[in-house]
């Protein structure tokens, strides 16, 4: 049987909401691959009707659990002591969790995420998937470790489809504007960085109706001390991989039988020593309390076309202003401004986009807004299509002629 | 300290990716506080740049000289000039690595990720290659380096900022808004007609290109997730529709 594995996402012992995500997406991936096997192989249909069978997969999105998956789904579950996590995500989700005690590992690391997860995927049988948020700390660590998997990688997935010839999966390129499908090599491990809040909508509900049984937990014990281990990867045609195999053996847990394999022959140095984690600022509370929402990107051209903006937002009461994150970059604007996923997450009643183009993490901050209006000079700016009214112009004269109309 | 910064051209014209552009500026800032403490000798920072792309991109190569690189390396690919020809990340960063392994880099300096492909995986496959440890996501690098240990902060979400020390030989991915890029100065661009770009082909370094894992299948305009209604006329009329809209839902 082939094995889906999702890496957990961890940050200050706590689990990120995103790992719930990760394992929806892994059951959505387990039942197209299910599918697929009914699917008519015809390929002398053509191009478009492989595009229209593409839709429709899409179409039935919808995870049913009833069906028989062809695949295991295991979440690893990295930390220093992570069982009261483990348990937790093994209750939540219902699906096998592997406990991976990394003895020493304070935080999170670069080094030592990739050296023992892949200690731990590559002892595994037939691993198809690995699935990977595509956040700071998944961006981290994710891509390194596809490498010393031999996998395939695919990053910052946002939609997966099914088609003849089995899973494609769409990532946004050209800033925001296109999706790329990218097919994966078969029989090969594929490492998937899953973009966070794409996949939410119809998993969660999955996940929460599910009133299956606990998940099984296996620990896995690695010490982090010591030099980082594995020769280094050879590039492009590299094939064999490191796999000492580990003892298993079985262990009680809380009263409940667990997997346990020790003692892996495996030391590490600490080529990154970890320091403090601090806050910036803790999101604009006027952003957050707005009825109205006028934010600002590029656009508008000049530091100057800022003044427009803030007058803008005075011709409404309770009203603040935003910014996307180049002008928060460039110091035109401070960052408590800034809407987006490193920003602030907004909902206001209406959201006025004045030359923003709409970048993924942008979008990520506003898409709760009840309206939302863009103006912007060009017609295939992204923000368009998460836009109620469009308003194909220059910023700064479209809002000129506003503020002498009022 | 040898510097390389992995730089992409984006386009026809020459123009650098934004991201890399902020490596470029983070690695010569590096290289000017080298030199203003030159009181230690052999404390000096050189800066190489090194791209992977069609025929054309010394362009860029050229525009890194402008801003100040000391050197550069062209790694050109055997590319159809097919607008979507997809190149996997591990193809160029194999490339990369092929010629930075033997160089000794000190410190490698990338952009966050490329604005065209957006794929963030160059860097850290590089340093996995390498066997370099890194950091991604950089917003703020310290100078002098101490113990061989560079201090570096890196973004996380929601506002947090991790601090790291890294071991050197080590690579970072920098994320936008480190720095102010410079524009390439006059002087600095008549200089480099004279000099030479170090130029491979991919053929010469792998052959064939084996291990490719993932292709390409189609590009696509992603779905509305709003309806999108677009305001038609002048703009006074525009401007008119919008004032109406907000009256009728009693936005003001």
């Amino acid at each position: 049987m082939k094995q889906i594995i999702v890496i957990a996402e961890i940050f200050q012992g706590l689990i990120r909401p995103v790992t719930w995500e990760l394992a929806g997406t892994a059951l959505r991936i387990a039942e197209l691959e299910a599918d697929s096997k009914y699917l008519v192989n015809d390929r002398g249909k053509g191009q478009n009707d492989k595009k229209k069978n593409i839709r429709r997969q899409k179409k039935s999105g919808n995870i049913q659990l009833q069906k028989e998956l062809k695949s295991r789904i295991r979440i690893i579950v990295p930390g220093e002591d992570p069982l009261p996590v483990a348990e937790k995500i093994a209750e939540h989700t219902s699906m096998d969790v592997i406990c991976l005690k990394i003895k020493g590992l304070e935080t999170y690391d670069c080094d030592a995420y990739k050296t023992c997860l892949f200690r731990v995927i590559s002892e595994m049988d037939v691993v198809s998937h690995v699935l990977i948020a595509h956040t700071s700390q998944g961006r981290d660590f994710g891509f390194g470790l596809g490498v010393k998997l031999n996998a395939a990688s695919i990053s910052g997935v946002n939609s997966i489809f099914s088609d003849d010839d089995g899973l494609v999966y769409s990532r946004a390129v050209y800033g925001n504007e296109k999706n790329m499908m990218i097919r994966p090599a078969p029989d090969i491990p594929v490492v998937l960085t899953i973009m966070p809040g794409m996949f939410r909508d119809n998993i969660m509900n999955n996940l929460n109706n599910r009133t299956m049984e606990k998940g099984k937990i296996t620990v896995c014990e690695i010490p982090f001390n010591g030099s980082y281990p594995l020769k280094k990867t050879k590039p492009v045609s590299d094939t064999g991989v490191d796999t000492d195999s580990a003892e298993v053996e079985n262990i009680h847990v809380k009263g409940k039988l667990c997997q346990k394999s020790t003692a892996y022959p495996c030391q590490f140095a600490s080529r990154i020593i970890h320091g403090q984690i601090l806050r910036k600022a803790c999101g604009n509370k006027a952003l957050k309390g707005a009825k109205i929402i006028v934010s600002a990107g590029r656009g508008i051209g000049e530091k100057d076309g800022l003044k427009e903006i803030f007058e803008f937002a005075e011709c409404f009461s309770s009203s603040a202003v935003g910014a996307s994150r180049p002008l928060v970059d460039m110091g035109w604007i401070g960052y408590d401004h800034q809407v987006g996923i490193t920003g602030a997450e907004v909902s206001p009643r209406l959201y006025i986009a004045c030359g923003i183009s709409g970048s993924s993490q942008h979008i990520a901050g506003m898409k709760g807004s009840e309206i939302v209006v863009s103006i912007n000079k060009n017609p295939d700016a992204p923000i368009f299509r998460h836009s109620d009214i469009c308003i194909i112009a220059d910023v700064h004269e479209f809002i000129k002629e506003f503020l002498k109309q009022r | 300290m040898r510097i390389l910064v992995c730089i992409k051209q984006i386009n026809d014209n020459g123009d650098m990716n934004r991201f890399d552009e902020f490596a470029l500026e983070e690695a010569l800032k590096i290289k000017e506080k080298a030199e203003k403490q030159q009181q230690t000798p052999g404390n000096s920072v050189s800066v190489d740049v090194i791209t992977a792309g069609k025929s054309n991109s010394f362009k860029i190569i050229r525009r890194a000289f402008g801003m100040g690189a000391d050197s550069g390396f062209l790694i050109v690919l055997k590319t159809k000039e097919k607008a979507t020809e997809y190149i996997p990340p591990f193809t160029i960063a194999s490339l990369l690595s092929a010629v930075a392994d033997k160089m000794h880099y000190d410190l490698i300096l990338t952009g966050i990720m490329s604005q065209d492909m957006m794929h963030g995986q160059t860097g850290p496959m590089l340093a996995e290659l390498l066997n370099f440890p890194c950091a991604t996501g950089v917003t703020k690098i310290r100078f002098p380096v101490k113990n061989n240990f560079i201090q570096v902060e890196r973004e996380l979400e929601n506002g947090f900022i991790e601090c790291l020390e890294i071991k050197l030989p080590a690579l970072l991915t920098i994320q936008a808004g480190i720095n102010i890029p410079r524009y390439p100065s006059l002087s600095n661009l008549l200089a480099a007609e004279q000099k030479t770009i170090m130029t491979r082909k991919e053929t010469d370094i792998f052959p064939h290109r084996g291990g490719v894992k993932e292709f390409y299948v189609s590009i696509e305009t992603p779905e509305k997730t709003r309806d999108g209604l677009v305001l038609e006329g002048d703009l006074a009329g525009r401007v008119n529709q919008l004032l109406n809209f907000f009256k009728k839902h009693d936005l003001n």
